[in-house]
């Protein structure tokens, strides 16, 4: 998958040979890092996946629909009923506009692309953006031969492409480009002083704001380079200019995104920028008082200085975020310290998976050869250090720690890593791959200040066509290896990177490549089963049921369901406010009657639940179950307790041992109404739940406050519909006095999926004190 | 103030009767005077120690008004019980800050039974485990989830706390003491640093070590992509007992790992960086060409060894995958 092209060079001048081979690379990289991302649109279809791409989604056709100005002051009345959504001041902008600029342009140049497959391909296009930038940071930190195999490196590997499918239509996407690219442009300020590179560089970081929120890792990394600079004495002229440049613009063009505001001002983790700020301007100051002053009267002075201004920039911070002027630290921010902090007050956080710590497996699954290699790069970039490469180092440290802490990460880790790896193996490969007519260049020399032929010839090393010609030629040796070692050593490397790149390829195609809202299962004999049940369900929704009507799931399909079913929420995936996602899942898991009391004081019209036990799908409500009720007993704790849904022995079961609190609450119900008159197959007994291999604990009740409005194929989905108070309850009539005499009356009992939908929608719509509206 | 006074009537009283009350024999005791020894008690341990007697008396004598949150435990040495320590310390801290807050009432008490004190109240309640927290309510007898299920909730002083706020409605606010060990520590840390490098003031020339720098940088790095971190948070055992009586080095599956395991995984790691730095110096320094080409051999083996070592690793806790270099 590395894509090894290019001839080998003997030509001494090569500038175009080398710039088209790097060309070519790049372009190689480009083209299989954009195709190893398409498995998903290849098996299904091109389609968006998960959760949070469609919201993403949604807002995107909604900008190109009505304009960009009417996106930013979008008031979305359809999330988190009754509270609604203020989207244009709540979402990073940066991939909307991407794709919305994209749209416009292609359209402009009358090629109709519909805006769902430019989002569906945004992000494995920009694949090959990153591996760009990728190629141009190595470039500025190493050299041209380690920068080309970074770009491949990060072109296949499993931690970017997790994060880069097609499909998965995220802020990540287009974010690690942004954040590569920016910290190219500056370095490239940091070498050469100049205020152009400086003003790229924080033209890009605005960029990186309105893109994704990890752009904080990107205004506390910079200073922290800066910091460190400084206190190794390698305080510069170019160093001021470009860190001043890039800090004033950077800040103010962040605070033009809506979402981030004044917080680069206001919150700590902005805090470190200002601070390096003034500590580079007290620098500055002293190098000008150390030119006028002498030597004992400066020394008297720095001291004062020093404790004067480390005490009044102390008590500052103190007395304003006492005042609450500077906002304390955010609690996803807090969490990257004190891991323990999550566990313990904020469940919603630690029920989210990405947010877990990383295990040694999920390092090896995501980077493979990369994870082993790159502390060799560190360990190089240490030993020859320069500016820009002390910058690579604080990278490596402060993503290898972030990453370690959570999973999610992985995707700031990735690109250091493939950039420090390319250089350990570059490093190794120019070494063994030279040949060795000119031993004065066996020796490293820095790449920096060689740009032209005789050398950069020899530069282009990476390349398999290389390695039949040399075993030809080389006969004599100096005090070289020899050929017979170099060779084992170079094919067995090149064996190892061939192991990397067909781990990639089997990673990406077999975990990371499924669109999660269409399943797939394999029969016995090979042939494949699509279930699109979710999407089934969706569509029901939006065709069945009015275009106001208000939906409760769990917070996970909040989404999904404005997204595909274009129906209000209560909650979704953006999990501002816990209280109201607490009562959501007080109401799933309180019994029938007190959840209909919330669900009517929240104006629910239809519950939807994922259920699983059919298909044997694990990740349905019933195991999501033990984060509702945790998160609605934070908020409620005297009336939910989730020792009620523990045995006595402390299991979480489903099955008749399971406590009554458990088998009576709504979620329960719902998921496993009807449930236990099905068998599945003839070898189980009725009821046999396949995700948790039990057979149900409750299996005949009946709802009284819910009626079943739809089933999908295999119960993946279900959807009640909430009875409204004048639904039951009504005094009988007598058959004597009523005026529609229904001869017959169907009573659902074993109902196939076909008579089921006629039912319903013929079902005649009685309201009290009117006259109905159709007789049957 | 009412409960105050109250306090101090009793103190004094307690102070005449201390040693009168000690002889005296207890059964047949009222109500009344059961809680004011209580509170007596109370005042000087929050934690009031129990013997078989005394339990029978204050907590199985019949009619209370009190509830009594009794552990159940085996402090001495001889009986090895290492997770009771800890499991004293979170008690006493809740004790502590149901003692000072202001919630403070006669209607709960916490108490400890120690097996080697009591051993017959282990037996009367049929306990062999410890420690086991039980509530005992006012009213009734302890149902099941009147005793603490530790193995779930784990005895945190915070689990504790709630744990009472569910079964006695008195919700505790859990206080801390506050713990200075970690910034001691840390400052003497930091002095001892500075200390060493003002007496080797003259001496510097370590702190511009490369190598020194670039070996912290990388073993860094080697404890992070080990997964020392997922331990931290974890906390997961050293080893496994395998069911075939042998011990598990290699955690099963891939969402878990042992303290072992991340070791074996860091040296792993570490020696496949030594072998790529062994072949590249061996390529680019000068010298013995002899020696330089042992080195290069000996780093490929080392990388090639090792990284098939850790790839079967990888193979085995994930199931199915499919590849593997040199073996399997």
């Amino acid at each position: 998958m590395v894509p090894d092209s290019g001839g080998y060079l003997r030509t001494s001048s090569s500038s175009g040979w080398k710039s088209l081979i790097t060309f070519t690379v790049l372009l190689l990289a480009w083209i299989s890092g954009f195709s190893s991302r398409l498995f998903a649109v290849i098996r299904f279809e091109s389609i968006i996946h998960e959760f949070d791409p469609w919201f993403n989604y949604r807002s995107t056709a909604y900008m190109v629909k009505n304009g960009f100005y009417n996106f930013l002051n979008w008031f979305d009345e359809r999330a988190w009923y009754p509270l609604g959504r203020i989207v244009g001041g709540t979402v990073y902008p940066g991939l909307m506009i991407t794709s919305g600029s994209i749209h416009y342009i292609l359209h402009s140049l009358n090629i109709p692309v519909h805006i769902r497959d430019i989002c569906v391909f945004l992000a494995p296009v920009f694949s090959g953006l990153t591996a760009i930038a990728t190629y141009l940071l190595t470039k500025e930190l190493w050299s041209a031969g380690a920068g080309l195999f970074a770009a491949c490196f990060i072109a296949i590997v499993p931690g970017y492409i997790s994060r880069s499918v097609a499909g998965s239509y995220d802020n990540e996407g287009i974010a690690i480009f942004a954040l590569q690219f920016t910290y190219y442009l500056w370095v490239k300020s940091v070498k050469t002083g100049s205020i152009f590179w400086a003003c790229m560089a924080s033209l890009s970081y605005f960029y990186m704001v309105s893109a994704w929120g990890g752009y904080v890792f990107i205004i506390n990394l910079i200073p922290l380079h800066v910091f460190v600079l400084l206190i190794m004495g390698r305080y510069s002229d170019r160093l001021f200019t470009s860190y001043t440049t890039f800090y004033i613009l950077g800040l103010l063009l962040s605070m033009q995104i809506p979402f981030v505001g004044f917080q680069p001002i206001r919150t700590s983790e902005h805090m470190a920028a200002a601070g390096v700020f003034a500590l580079l301007m007290a620098m500055l100051v002293l190098k000008y008082l150390q030119s006028i002053l002498s030597r004992a009267e400066f020394k008297y002075f720095f001291i004062l200085a020093a404790s004067i201004a480390a005490g009044v920039v102390f008590f500052t911070v103190v007395v304003l975020t006492y005042a609450g002027i500077i906002a304390p630290w955010s609690g996803r921010f807090y969490s990257l310290w004190d891991t323990g902090y999550a566990k313990i007050h904020i469940p919603i956080i630690a029920s989210v998976s990405e947010h877990q710590p990383t295990t040694w497996f999920s390092f090896f699954f995501d980077l493979h050869i990369l994870v082993t290699t790159f502390p060799v790069g560190l360990w190089y970039c240490i030993k020859n250090i320069t500016d820009e490469r002390v910058f690579v180092v604080l990278y490596a440290l402060s993503a290898v720690y972030f990453a370690g802490v959570m999973v999610r990460l992985m995707l700031t880790l990735t690109p250091v890593v493939c950039m420090l790896s390319g250089i350990a193996f570059s490093r190794l490969l120019e070494l063994f791959l030279k040949e060795e007519q000119n031993p004065s260049q066996s020796t490293f020399s820095d790449s920096d200040d060689e740009a032209n032929g005789d050398k950069g010839s020899s530069r282009m090393y990476d390349k398999a066509g290389k390695l039949r010609k040399m075993k030809h030629e080389q006969q004599k040796e100096a005090d070289g290896l020899g050929v017979n070692i170099r060779s084992i050593v170079i094919v067995a490397v090149l064996m190892m990177l061939m192991m990397f790149a067909v781990h990639c390829t089997w990673i990406t195609s077999n975990a990371y490549s499924s669109p999660s809202i269409v399943l797939a299962t394999y029969s016995q004999d090979g042939t494949r089963q699509i279930l699109d049940d979710f999407r089934e369900a969706y569509y029901w929704l939006s065709q069945n049921t009015a275009s106001d009507a208000r939906v409760m799931s769990w917070w996970d399909y909040g989404y999904q369901i404005a997204g595909m079913a274009n129906r209000t929420t209560l909650v979704d995936n953006n999990t501002w406010n816990n209280s109201h996602i607490a009562l959501v899942g007080k109401a799933m898991s309180s019994n029938e009657t007190e959840a209909y009391k919330i669900m009517l004081s929240l104006d629910v019209d239809y519950v939807l639940v994922i259920f699983g036990g059919v298909i044997g799908y694990s990740g349905d409500d019933i195991n999501k179950f033990l984060w509702m009720v945790r998160i609605a007993e934070g908020e409620h704790p005297k009336d939910i307790r989730e020792t009620d849904y523990f045995t006595d022995r402390g299991e979480f079961r489903v099955d008749s041992e399971g406590t009554p609190t458990l088998l009576n609450c709504l979620m329960y119900k719902l998921s496993y109404y009807r449930f236990g008159d099905l068998r599945l197959d003839y070898r189980t007994p009725t009821g046999f739940d396949r995700t948790r291999n039990v057979i149900i604990g409750n299996k005949y009740f009946d709802l009284t406050y819910l009626e079943e409005a739809y089933t999908t194929e295999h119960w993946l989905v279900r959807i009640y519909r909430v009875k409204k108070p004048d639904d039951f309850n009504r005094p009988r009539i007598p058959v004597s006095e009523r005026k529609i005499k229904r001869s017959k009356i169907f009573i659902p009992k074993k109902q196939t999926n076909k008579r089921k939908k006629g039912l319903i929608k013929n079902k005649p719509v009685v309201v009290k004190g009117k006259k109905p509206s159709r007789v049957s | 103030m009412k409960l105050h006074i109250l306090l101090c009537v009793l103190f004094t009283t307690c102070l005449l009767n201390l040693t009168e009350s000690q002889v005296r024999k207890k059964d047949g005791q009222s109500l009344g005077e059961r809680v004011q020894q209580l509170m007596d008690m109370n005042l000087k341990r929050s934690v009031l120690r129990f013997n078989g007697n005394k339990f029978r008396d204050f907590v199985k004598s019949t009619p209370r008004n009190y509830s009594v949150i009794v552990m159940f435990t085996a402090m001495a040495p001889q009986r090895q019980c290492s997770i009771c320590r800890h499991a004293h310390d979170e008690f006493q801290i809740v004790a502590n800050s149901f003692r000072y807050s202001q919630a403070y009432s006669n209607k709960l008490f916490f108490a400890l039974v120690d097996f080697d004190e009591g051993p017959d109240v282990f037996q009367m309640l049929r306990l062999n485990t410890a420690p086991v927290f039980m509530h005992f309510p006012a009213k009734g007898k302890p149902k099941q989830s009147d005793t603490m299920d530790i193995q779930r909730v784990g005895f945190a002083a915070e689990a504790i706390a709630k744990w009472i706020g569910e079964r006695t409605d008195v919700q505790l606010r859990v206080f801390r003491p506050p713990n200075y060990s970690g910034t001691v520590a840390l400052i003497l840390l930091f002095g001892l640093v500075a200390g060493f490098l003002y007496l080797r003031r003259n001496n510097l020339d370590f702190l511009y070590n490369k190598n020194c720098w670039a070996i912290i940088a990388v073993f860094f790095c080697f404890a992070m992509v080990s997964g020392q971190m997922w331990n931290h948070i974890r906390g997961p055992p050293f080893v496994h007992k395998a069911s075939g009586g042998g011990i598990a080095y290699i955690h099963g599956s891939s969402q878990g790992q042992f303290v072992l395991e991340t070791y074996i995984i860091a040296v792993l790691n570490g020696a496949i960086v030594l072998g790529m730095i062994l072949m590249t110096e061996a390529a680019s320094h000068k010298g013995d060409v002899r020696k330089r080409r042992i080195l290069a051999i000996a780093g490929l083996v080392l990388v090639a060894t090792f990284f098939s070592l850790i790839l079967s690793i990888f193979r085995s806790k994930a199931h199915g995958y499919p590849y593997s270099f040199l073996f399997k």
